[in-house]
């Protein structure tokens, strides 16, 4: 059964909409990045999922039960959690803090402490129990905040950014942990990214957002331009290069190129691509089956090969590589 | 007036007065408070203009309501409360309850949102997050309370007014201050003054330690 479905979902700030889907599924035990700049309305999904904010319009249901009253909000959040992008602290010790939810839920204090002690305790933060919330690095806080949310055992953890401003083993040793919490019992989770490494790395499903829509290519090779127009065939500058794209459209314009369609070689290909350039492979990271290749030549652009592909190739971080696409492969937006 | 049991008790009867003043006061209007900081709705904001108003009212028109209201012929002069410790009570309340409510809502407006969204989240009830909010806005609350009973306890106007000054039943400590240094007995005064600054130190100092406490 599906965690949540969404259909027509919108959200309005201000008589501006923030947020426009059409429909999202999210299967149980998913882990779906949602990920895009600033401002696509990632934060903002998250708390309509988490039903802390109520949607301008559309419905969203939670484990198949529609969930459209003030009552079916206050129900669903006790089974669904929303670790923020900078989570609060209340005042008094980690331990107080992470039986909150447990004592919300009417559980008796002793056994709320004990739970909240083994939550802590899954999040490799059991010696941070008797202190004070106040005192902590934001690492930390960050995953008490976590463990926070996964004490009260919830069907679904929304986090938002969770690992903005945390150092890579603080990121590497919380997902370790939600894997963990996942294999142990049935969790569905969603979290907000602008990481796409991140997201690549430990999400199964991924979901792009660009101003508040999903967006058909991922939020990787968008480049902002200033079309010259002229011709349906146009020389655009992006950054130190010139990329030869097919559009009509002339001024500022957003240029994506799906990670798919770059081909990556290791000699200039001559073949009908129009755009073919050199550059060197500064990362790689398994992306299921596949394998993402960062090639920078000028500009970084990200490129999704097979893995038999990539040893072929004999592909290593540093080495040169060509990226290569169609004009006709490239989006304008 | 010179005898130390006079003075104890005069001491004795300002503690009191400002006391039930301030708790009173804070009943009514801390909970006012947090429904004024925590609730959007129409006319709120003409209502804390009022409020802030209020705090600039005069003891003295204070005193003159209450003592209307009170006087043998006003409205509650069946109650026979004028000339009573009770009096000076009721013009109190007058006095502290816009610093209780003002103040609560300022403490409760300056609480961090996140506090109120992170309850939602962990599945806390509507009371709960309400409860949740104020722990968080506590010691700003605390402060709110030692105001209006520093208020309550140095106020002189409102205090002779309604409650006369009787000897031995409605003299406190500022209304014998205000008495000596009309009879030319500054010493006395001095003495007196000292006094209430000692009794306004001492629970100033109490709620610091508690606060240090709640720190920690």
């Amino acid at each position: 059964m599906a965690t949540f479905e969404a259909g027509s979902l919108r959200q309005e700030f201000g008589g501006r909409t923030v947020l426009s889907l059409d429909a999202l599924g999210v299967r149980e035990g998913a882990r779906l990045a949602v990920v895009g700049p600033n401002g696509a309305g990632k934060s903002t999904l998250l708390r309509l999922l988490a039903f802390v904010d109520v949607p301008a319009a559309g419905t969203i249901t939670l484990e198949g039960r529609r969930i459209d009253t003030a009552a079916a909000r206050k129900a669903a959040r006790r089974r669904v959690t929303l670790v923020d992008q900078r989570p609060y602290l209340f005042r008094g010790t980690v331990l107080g803090n992470v039986a909150y939810g447990l004592r919300s839920r009417g559980v008796n204090a002793t056994e709320a402490g004990e739970r909240a002690a083994a939550a802590l305790a899954r999040l490799k933060l059991r010696e941070l129990a008797g202190r004070d919330a106040r005192a902590l690095s934001e690492g930390e806080i960050q995953r008490v905040a976590v463990a926070r949310a996964l004490a009260v055992e919830p069907v679904a953890l929304l986090l938002d950014e969770p690992v903005s401003g945390a150092d890579r083993a603080a990121h590497h040793a919380l997902f370790e942990a939600l894997a963990a919490e996942q294999a142990r019992r049935p969790l569905t989770i969603v979290f907000a990214s602008h990481l796409l490494e991140d997201a690549y790395r430990w999400a199964d499903d991924l979901l792009a957002l660009h101003q508040g829509r999903a967006s058909p290519v991922t939020p990787e090779n968008l480049f902002r331009v200033d079309l010259p127009g002229g011709s349906s065939m146009q020389m655009v500058t992006v950054g130190p290069l010139a990329l030869q794209v097919v559009t009509d459209r002339q001024g500022p314009a957003t240029l994506a190129i799906p990670p798919e369609e770059i081909v990556v070689s290791t000699e200039a290909l001559h073949s009908s691509a129009r755009n073919v350039l050199k550059g060197r492979v500064v990362r790689v990271a398994e992306h299921g089956a596949a394998m993402r290749v960062t090639i920078d030549a000028g500009i970084e652009l990200v490129a999704l090969i097979t893995r038999r592909s990539f040893q072929e190739m004999g592909l290593t971080v540093g080495g040169a590589a060509f990226a290569s696409f169609k004009s006709v492969a490239v989006r304008v937006f | 007036m010179n005898a130390p049991g006079e003075v104890l008790g005069i001491a004795v009867l300002s503690l009191k007065i400002a006391l039930v003043a301030t708790v009173i006061a804070c009943l009514l209007g801390i909970p006012l408070g947090f429904y004024l900081g925590w609730t959007r709705f129409r006319g709120r904001r003409v209502l804390l203009a009022l409020l802030n108003t209020a705090l600039a009212l005069p003891t003295v028109v204070i005193g003159l309501l209450v003592y209307l209201l009170l006087a043998r012929r006003g409205p509650l002069g069946a109650l026979g409360l004028l000339y009573t410790w009770q009096a000076i009570v009721v013009a109190e309340v007058v006095l502290a309850l816009p610093i209780a409510t003002a103040l609560s809502a300022a403490a409760i407006q300056a609480v961090d949102p996140r506090v109120r969204r992170t309850a939602l989240t962990l599945g806390a009830g509507a009371l709960r997050t309400a409860w949740t909010v104020a722990r968080e806005a506590r010691f700003a609350l605390l402060a709110g309370v030692v105001v209006a009973f520093g208020r309550v306890l140095s106020e002189v106007g409102a205090a002779l007014m309604v409650g006369g000054n009787v000897r031995h039943e409605t003299r406190t400590l500022t209304t014998a201050i205000t008495l000596a240094t009309s009879q030319g007995e500054f010493g006395l005064a001095v003495a007196l003054g000292l006094i209430l600054l000692a009794l306004a130190l001492t629970v100033s100092v109490l709620i610091q330690l508690l606060q240090g406490h709640g720190d920690i």
